[in-house]
């Protein structure tokens, strides 16, 4: 039975999770199982993962963890022998989660705060790209109050209503030229919000093999009266006159995963999730800037994503009853189409490694790390719009470790 | 206490993987796809032979920091890395920096360039005569010569230009010319991008030939001395890059003051303004089409509009219309544009018979007037902003000599299979704007 079950996931047609701006740290233990976990009641980051188990969790708990985030990509211009890398910087994708309800109920509350989007790079003013983008810091904060509830003994369902906090920050070099031959310089800065919703739906079976559907929205994100500073020679100042403001849209794509959880043995728990993540609401990337001149007018650049998906396995151990041992792999198929790759998503299909443990000193204290690898695949790629022509090459690092308290 | 013991070794022990891992693969690596190569060319030593293109001559005059970006010095700079050796150029020195002068964009007011001449840190000894170069010449480059003038027989032209006569002993000035200048270097590789100037001077001086410098070569004689001065160059079995000539319409200095542009500043003050008129080759006076080309220094020449002893507005009434020399009228330009195709069929037949490089500007320079998009950067053949050619308005600025530079890397590499790596066009600027209103 649960080799069928298994051949029948491994069999679906390759959809799910592509990655673009997605970042996939939302829970210590589901991390150090490459993210996959819907259909595992774990703890509290269920909330993210699905809302549907969250009734199914035996204690309340408040946990906050931190997954420290290193974006390492490199570019060489086609023909060029010199490779170039990002700066060193590093993102703090972090997640907090708080779960009760009265023991025993039915029902349980929850709210999360975590950062499903984000993208920090930073190729730094000199790089040969700085005129598509020098540097990028995207964040998207998720506020979501959840219900839960358990309608059978097998069966959860749960919602939560999701408020985006956005900030982006986005540079590039213009191409045009002070007396001393540097190159003028363009920021863009903003914070925007935007709601969504997330649900979930949890099924244990009679063999203890679990299922989930969970469906995230799209959040569309938008951002007003950004400020938009141009550093140019005073000569151009009246084409970028100075105080500007822009309005800007992103939308976050919605996802819908299924999960399948499958006791091996009562230590021992697979958790499979296939995602499909629908970007192709991301069609373009449109700055309206409150004043237009001649030299400058709204941008519309193109970025027409396609839907992206992912497949994730981990693998949960309890070794021993303090001691929890974890591991995960994973593929996403990127959403970025060819003659689209930017450096500031600089996407390709990649591999997912992941590795975690879990110690609880006592009942009510448990402490979860991880360490999360990405490798991005090189892509060579002339982009339709800005002609940056080269490869990129990209390998994501994120320890990361939390705390929980349950009662 | 045991399962404690085991917890810290393998905490610690994940730890240690984790850093380990980290640091041994945290840089992604690129791979290159083949080895650095010279392939079947030698780069060992490298002389351009052409004209103020080759020289880096920019913004209506030769100077240092041109001439430290002309496209022969950073296609030089690239072979080094598959085998070049050093590459040597009549450099204006660091005092005289600024050489024969050149032309600085000083404001911009509402779009309107006010361009002024810089005339100090020159290199002149004499009005017309700059200070001498003496030593190793890699960068042959002389503004102003033309095929037909490099075989010229009085030997005059060796004194008549003063960047020609810059660079030769007291001895050979009068005794040389260009085709003899250039023989006897030793090299094992070229570049010849010549052959502009026997066009180009004809339609900058309004399609009317004055002197030798504005003659339109007849294309007989082009094809016969272009095959003379391949035979130099080849003369040791070298192989080499030729590049074809431009259409001369492709410039900003034929594209920029339209007689739409006039038209519309004379209705701005006159609304009864109705035709700009123009004198042709063959002496007809008409009104001006959108095909016909005013070259640019018009727009500061401070003739347009003004009355003539009889109150006739200048370009405003067929009884004062623009001279003939001021515009490259349409039968101009189709028998410019005749004469320059001619031309480049010598030149591609040419470098096909003898086994060199093409690179084809003439394409190239037609890309960048309809506009391109090179690493981010926008690039046209608009004046000033369009990023590619200096303030003359046919010569380039160092982003163009870079953008440039890259089709000679991509053409050699093609015909010769060698991997000279491309240059970052965006490390070079385009035309400096002044940072004050």
């Amino acid at each position: 039975m649960k080799k069928l079950l298994l051949s029948a996931v491994l069999s679906v047609p390759l959809w799910v999770f592509g990655q673009g701006f997605q970042v996939n740290l939302q829970g210590q233990k589901q991390i150090g199982m490459a993210g996959a976990g819907s259909a595992l009641a774990l703890d509290e980051a269920s909330v993210f993962y699905n809302p549907g188990a969250v009734s199914f969790l035996e204690k309340n708990s408040i946990s906050a963890g931190v997954n420290p985030l290193l974006f390492k990509s490199a570019f060489k211009q086609t023909g060029s022998n010199i490779t170039e890398n990002v700066k060193n910087k590093i993102a703090p994708p972090f997640e907090a989660y708080a779960v009760w309800g009265p023991k025993s109920n039915k029902w349980k509350l929850g709210l999360g705060v975590y950062t499903p989007f984000g993208g920090l790079v930073d190729w730094g003013n000199e790089w040969s790209g700085r005129y598509a983008l020098t540097s990028l810091n995207l964040k998207a904060i998720y506020f979501q109050p959840t219900l839960s509830v358990k309608i059978t003994e097998n069966i959860g369902i749960g919602a939560g209503f999701v408020y985006n906090h956005g900030e982006v920050n986005l540079q590039r070099a213009l191409p045009v030229n002070y007396p001393d031959g540097r190159s003028g310089h363009a920021t863009l800065e903003g914070t925007g919000s935007g709601y969504g919703w997330n649900a979930g739906l949890y099924i244990k079976t009679l063999s203890n093999i679990t299922f989930a559907v969970v469906h995230k929205s799209k959040v569309i994100t938008k951002l007003n009266d950004g400020t938009a500073t141009f550093d140019v020679p005073e000569s151009l100042r009246t084409s970028f006159p100075a105080g500007n403001t822009f309005n800007a849209e992103l939308p976050l794509p919605s996802t819908t995963t299924l999960g399948i959880g499958v006791p091996l043995s009562k230590s021992t728990t697979l958790a499979f999730d296939a995602s499909w993540v629908q970007w192709h609401v991301y069609k373009e990337l449109a700055f309206d800037y409150a004043v237009n001149t001649s030299a400058l007018a709204d941008t519309r650049s193109a970025r027409n994503y396609r839907d992206g998906s992912s497949f994730k396995m981990g693998i949960n151990h309890q070794a021993s009853e303090k001691l929890a041992l974890r591991a995960g792999v994973g593929y996403a198929f990127s959403p970025v189409q060819d003659g689209y790759v930017t450096p500031e998503a600089p996407d390709a299909d990649r591999y997912i490694l992941s590795a975690g443990v879990g110690y609880a000193p006592t009942s009510h204290f448990e402490l979860n790390a991880s360490f999360f690898f990405e490798d991005v695949k090189s892509r060579q790629q002339k982009n339709i719009e800005t002609g940056l022509d080269g490869t990129f090459k990209t390998l994501v690092y994120a320890p990361g470790l939390s705390l929980t308290y349950k009662w | 206490m045991v399962g404690d013991i085991n917890m810290k070794k393998i905490i610690f022990n994940s730890l240690v993987a984790a850093t380990i891992l980290f640091a041994a693969s945290c840089k992604p690596e690129i791979e290159t796809p083949a080895a650095t190569t010279a392939g079947t060319a030698n780069f060992s030593k490298y002389i351009a032979i052409g004209n103020s293109l080759t020289s880096g001559y920019a913004d209506g005059g030769l100077y240092l920091e041109g001439q430290k970006v002309a496209y022969p010095n950073l296609l030089a700079a690239q072979m080094a890395t598959v085998g070049g050796g050093s590459f040597t150029s009549p450099f204006f020195s660091d005092i005289q920096a600024n050489g024969s002068g050149y032309a600085s964009l000083t404001a911009l007011t509402n779009g309107s360039p006010t361009i002024s001449q810089i005339t100090t840190g020159t290199a002149y000894v004499a009005p017309g005569k700059l200070a001498k170069y003496s030593g190793e010449i890699q960068n042959l480059g002389i503004p102003g010569m033309r095929l037909d003038l490099a075989f010229d027989p009085t030997f005059t032209f060796s004194a008549a230009n003063m960047f020609f006569e810059r660079l030769l002993t007291d001895a050979q000035v009068g005794k040389v010319n260009y085709a003899a200048y250039i023989q006897g270097r030793n090299h094992t590789f070229f570049s010849l991008w010549l052959g502009n100037n026997d066009a180009l001077g004809y339609a900058l001086n309004g399609g009317v030939t004055t002197d030798a410098t504005t003659v339109l070569t007849e294309k007989a004689t082009f094809s016969f001395l272009y095959t003379n001065m391949l035979n130099i160059l080849t003369a040791g079995g070298q192989k080499g890059v030729v590049a074809t000539i431009p259409d001369v319409t492709a410039v900003p200095y034929f594209n920029t003051v339209t007689p739409a542009a006039l038209l519309a500043a004379a209705k701005a003050i006159n609304p009864a303004a109705a035709s700009i008129y123009i004198q042709t080759g063959t002496g007809t006076v008409r009104a001006a089409t959108s095909e016909d080309l005013i070259r640019l220094p018009f727009q500061t020449a401070g003739l347009f509009a003004v009355p003539n002893a009889a109150g006739y507005f200048y370009g405003l009434d067929p009884r004062n219309p623009i001279a003939n020399n001021w515009v490259l009228d349409k039968d101009e330009v189709v028998k410019v544009k005749d004469y320059v195709n001619s031309y480049n069929s010598t030149i591609k037949s040419l470098a096909n018979s003898k086994g060199l490089a093409l690179a084809d500007t003439y394409t190239y320079f037609n890309t960048v007037k309809a506009g391109i998009s090179i690493q981010g950067i926008n690039i046209n053949a608009a004046f000033i902003t369009g990023g590619a050619f200096s303030l003359d308005g046919i010569h380039l600025t160092p982003r163009g000599n870079a953008a440039i530079a890259n089709v000679f890397v991509d053409a050699i590499n093609a015909k010769y299979g060698s991997t000279i790596p491309t240059i970052d066009i965006t490390k070079y600027r385009g035309v400096k704007f002044p940072d004050s209103k």
